[in-house]
């Protein structure tokens, strides 16, 4: 189905270009880049602040022919998905437990509630007096962060199952363990994933804030590291990179989900 | 085992509902004093006002709820919960949306209750399909049919598990005046296929007379029997037929 979008008669010129939807949305960020770059090459801003990126791109390619960005990006993602992972099967197990059990519910919610509005970097100091600079403290606040998302998705998505579903499944036979393998947990899919996405993209937001608290190695650590050695060109390739990473994980993550929920149609909700 | 015709398959003994008022409010009477019997292979219509608990009447049978006094009883024992020998199909389709077309008609067949019946699953689904004319859609999902192929696929996914009675609640009040009255003839069809008794729950008068052998007449909550109407048509029945509009004029003057 064709979404609502309200055009403006003259926009259709554009649209009648015979670029396809993709192209047509780098237009946007290509604009944002060249006005960028335009504007440092004549001097109308200052370069030691904001660098042109052709400068930051320079630096990128420096920074991957050194393999330094290599090591960086590998040690940050390895913490991230180890926190990410963890949170996703704590997070769904535990929704889907509180969602269908009462007394699971009774005592897990106010610890959620309690811990939730906490932010995982107070959290930081104590992680790295338990788990060290390395890994370990990272993965831990990643995946404290990142779990709340797929608990509350979860939850919502367990909590929000048509009566009838699981009546009609009931009455064709199923036992108590089929009714949750079969209808609730399918059922629930589509929230859980909601939930798996948020997570991915908080676990992203903490680990470059982590590493800039207390970290030896990562992409966090490089940016703070060029911003102190005032290479602020080093700086931009860093975040280009984060900010690189989380749009096209992100696209995978939809991707992912047409491919393994074929039946769901998000205008449905 | 479906029992010979004629015979008794529901009874309603003296049963009552009610639900207990909740943070001071008062209590509501639900169903009073019922008693009625359904004998095997008949096909009941129940109308009344809406929000006269025709649906509840439905989840008794279901055994979705117990009655607060009395007994609802099948084939002359109390009704524990729900089981497949009693199906319900719902208003709007409780259909799995994650599973397509065959898969929801296989779901109840491939329960381990109903496994080792003998019953091969594809060629069960695929003659259940074709009953309900839904051949060539085995592989969309409930999302891509229109409303009423979603409540023929519900018929058929209820009818895989062998019921004994079909308990149909309301089951063509979302569709559009053409859709419904091609359903009516559809649900007769399969009816007369199959000979599952059949409890149709529907506000709808004419659609009452036109397909059930009795009509009961419900009264406004709490829900009682106003009239018992046994329609002595022969079938196919004509919505022009002056004994059959005699009918229908004669039951909505009750229910005024």
């Amino acid at each position: 189905m064709r979404p609502l979008v309200l055009r403006w008669p003259s926009f259709r010129l554009i649209e009648r270009a015979a670029l396809p939807r993709w192209a047509l949305r780098l237009v946007g960020p290509l604009t944002v880049l060249l006005g960028w770059e335009l504007g440092a090459r004549f001097g109308l801003i200052n370069t030691l602040l904001l660098p042109p990126p052709s400068a930051a791109f320079g630096d990128l390619g420096v920074l991957i022919s050194g393999g330094y960005l290599g090591k960086a990006l590998y040690a940050s993602l390895f913490r991230v998905v180890c926190g990410f992972a963890l949170a996703v099967v704590v997070g769904a197990l535990l929704g889907l437990a509180m969602a269908r059990i009462r007394l699971v519910d009774d005592f897990f919610d106010p610890i959620v509630e309690l811990l939730r509005p906490i932010s995982p970097l107070a959290l930081f100091p104590l992680a790295i007096l338990w788990f060290g600079i390395g890994d370990g403290s990272k993965i831990f606040v990643i995946a404290l962060a990142a779990c709340f998302p797929v608990i509350l998705n979860t939850f919502a998505g367990a909590r929000s199952i048509d009566a009838n579903l699981i009546r009609a499944a009931r009455s064709l036979g199923a036992s108590e363990f089929e009714i949750f393998k079969g209808i609730v947990l399918p059922a629930s899919l589509p929230h859980i994933f909601t939930g798996i996405r948020l997570a991915w993209g908080i676990s992203l937001i903490v680990i470059i804030a982590a590493e800039m608290v207390g970290a030896t190695v990562g992409m966090g650590y490089m940016v703070l590291e060029a911003q102190q050695t005032f290479r602020t060109e080093r700086v931009f390739a860093g975040i280009f990179v984060i900010g690189a990473i989380g749009f096209v994980t992100d696209l995978g993550f939809r991707r992912l989900r047409r491919w393994l929920l074929p039946w769901y149609r998000e205008t449905q909700d | 085992m479906s029992g010979a015709p004629g015979q008794e398959l529901v009874r309603f003994d003296r049963v009552t509902l009610t639900f207990p008022g909740v943070n001071g409010r008062p209590a509501i009477e639900v169903i009073r004093q019922l008693d009625f019997r359904i004998e095997t292979g008949e096909f009941v219509a129940i109308i009344g006002p809406s929000g006269c608990g025709k649906s509840t009447l439905l989840s008794l049978l279901a055994g979705y709820l117990p009655p607060s006094s009395g007994r609802v009883l099948f084939r002359g024992k109390p009704i524990a919960g729900p089981a497949r020998e009693r199906m319900m199909v719902f208003q709007q389709p409780a259909l799995f949306p994650w599973l397509t077309t065959a898969g929801n008609v296989a779901y109840g067949l491939k329960l381990k209750a109903n496994r080792g019946n003998g019953r091969n699953v594809q060629s069960t689904v695929d003659a259940l399909l074709h009953l309900v004319q839904l051949d060539g859609f085995a592989h969309h999902y409930p999302s891509d049919l229109s409303g009423g192929m979603r409540q023929r696929l519900e018929i058929a996914r209820a009818l895989a598990v062998d019921p004994q009675v079909l308990l149909m609640d309301e089951p063509l009040a979302a569709l559009d005046a053409l859709t419904r009255r091609r359903m009516q003839g559809e649900v007769l069809h399969i009816w007369e296929k199959t000979r599952k008794t059949i409890l149709f729950v529907t506000h709808d008068i004419d659609e009452a007379v036109i397909m059930a052998d009795r009509v009961i007449v419900m009264a406004q909550r709490p829900t009682s029997i106003l009239e018992i109407e046994e329609v002595r048509l022969p079938r196919p029945r004509r919505r022009e037929d002056p004994e059959l509009a005699g009918i229908v004029r004669r039951l909505s003057a009750l229910l005024e």
